[in-house]
């Protein structure tokens, strides 16, 4: 009895409810205006705190395609790095390929217009201590080269092999200052010998010394300075290099410099002369 | 914190679910009532008196803010829903989580054919729900409600001394 009360209560309420909402839908239809005040009031209330909820979940929502964009750029980016550094290593390859076809020219016409047979060689190491300046070739007894033998590159003299291996030989460089070769200056005809300088390879210099050359020669800045094959281990006429400075006389002879036209600490390819080169005609001497 | 303090929390809640859905997907209504859960929740745990005016509250708010012209068709058919589910409550032992989700499939389903019908009757143009959708729509809302329902009363209990 006690719980019927309640249940009636709820019963009568639901159909007062229901009623309620018919008239005030029917008051609609009709095209009344009947809950306008409900509406405002309603949407008064609610409608800032769904505008700012509305601009929260636009916030969230831009955020959240921003964060996915980001994620793409960034896997983007990384595949684009990664491809960049496959097309920079080919690159690089074929920069090599291309440098190493010129310098494998240059030595072919070298060794076309040398008159004596040739071995090509690699150099597969340098300067394997700072005392001394020495080169490693590829190719040693076994291949024919001999001990004095000429080394010489598309762009200049390199040095003499003094030691030999089945497989490998070391190389004298013309820079080294216990080198020399018999030299000759084009345009005057001065000869003299060219070496590696004492104190300038010990300061890390790249000069070569021009020895024994007269007080009076005739030497300026820019002569060719050329093999004059009198020390019977490079052919006669190779480029040493270039006359870079001529100073005061020192003792009997003047000071020259001679800048060597090989570039030493570019050298990957050089000629092996098989041959010592055929003796030749004293040259004319300076007065 | 009283019941009718809880509900209005809830049905603002509600208007908050809602409205951050519709930056998310379009059309929310067609997957998800959020009014509907908070009906059900209010309908079980108070009662059918209090499912019944929940469900008026709930549904006027949400034909206000989210509804067309015609306002009260949803408000009708969450105050019957709320009242008939807060009924079964009372008559039928419904308290596990698969339990209530049934009740909410069924409460979706009720309101939405409710809805339709009024919507007939008062000659007010509406969009249709086809079937497919309407379970959808039932289905989605079960399991968000069964789930929900769940979270509510695990905080309840905790909060209880």
């Amino acid at each position: 009895m006690a719980q019927a009360a309640p249940a009636r209560r709820s019963r009568f309420l639901l159909v007062g409810l229901i009623l309620a909402h018919l008239t005030a839908i029917s008051h609609q239809v009709d095209g009344g205006t009947g809950v306008s005040l409900l509406q405002r009031g309603v949407l008064g209330v609610l409608s800032p705190l769904q505008r700012g909820v509305g601009a929260t979940a636009f916030l969230a929502s831009e955020l959240w395609r921003g964060w996915a964009f980001h994620r793409e750029t960034y896997a983007e980016n990384r595949r684009l790095r990664e491809r960049l550094r496959e097309l920079e290593t080919e690159l690089q390859l074929r920069s090599y390929r291309a440098q190493e076809s010129v310098r494998l020219r240059e030595l072919l016409a070298l060794q076309q217009s040398v008159p004596l047979e040739t071995i090509a060689a690699q150099v597969v190491s340098r300067d394997g201590v700072p005392w001394f300046r020495t080169l490693t070739l590829d190719k040693g007894e076994g291949d024919g080269v001999r001990l004095d033998a000429a080394v010489i590159s598309a762009t200049g003299v390199v040095g003499r092999v003094f030691a030999t291996g089945p497989r490998a030989a070391r190389v004298q460089v013309l820079l080294d200052r216990d080198s020399g070769a018999a030299a000759i200056v084009e345009r005057s005809r001065v000869s003299g010998v060219v070496s590696g300088q004492v104190s300038g390879a010990d300061a890390g210099g790249e000069d070569l010394a021009l020895k024994y050359v007269p007080e009076r020669a005739d030497v300026v800045v820019g002569d060719v300075v050329l093999t004059s094959g009198l020390d019977r281990i490079f052919p006669k006429g190779l480029v040493i290099g270039r006359v870079r400075f001529v100073g005061d006389v020192t003792g009997l002879f003047r000071d020259v410099r001679v800048e060597p036209s090989a570039r030493f600490s570019r050298l990957e390819e050089v000629l092996v002369l098989k041959s010592a080169p055929p003796p030749l005609e004293t040259p004319r001497s300076v007065e | 914190m009283s019941r009718a303090l809880w509900t209005a929390v809830a049905i603002a809640g509600a208007v908050l679910v809602e409205t951050a859905l519709t930056y998310l997907v379009a059309s929310p209504g067609r997957y998800l009532d959020p009014f509907l859960l908070v009906v059900i929740y209010c309908a079980l745990s108070f009662g059918e008196t209090h499912g019944m005016l929940a469900g008026a509250a709930a549904g006027w708010v949400q034909d206000v803010m989210f509804g067309g012209r015609v306002l009260g068709l949803s408000a009708l058919a969450k105050l019957v829903v709320g009242f008939s589910v807060g009924l079964a409550g009372g008559r039928f032992l419904i308290a596990t989580t698969a339990a209530r989700a049934l009740v909410v499939l069924l409460a979706a389903v009720a309101d939405a054919l409710l809805v339709e019908w009024l919507a007939s009757v008062f000659s007010v143009d509406s969009r249709g729900l086809p079937p497919l959708a309407l379970a959808a729509r039932a289905t989605l809302s079960a399991l968000v409600g069964g789930l929900l329902f769940a979270l509510v009363d695990r905080r309840v209990a905790r909060g209880r001394p």
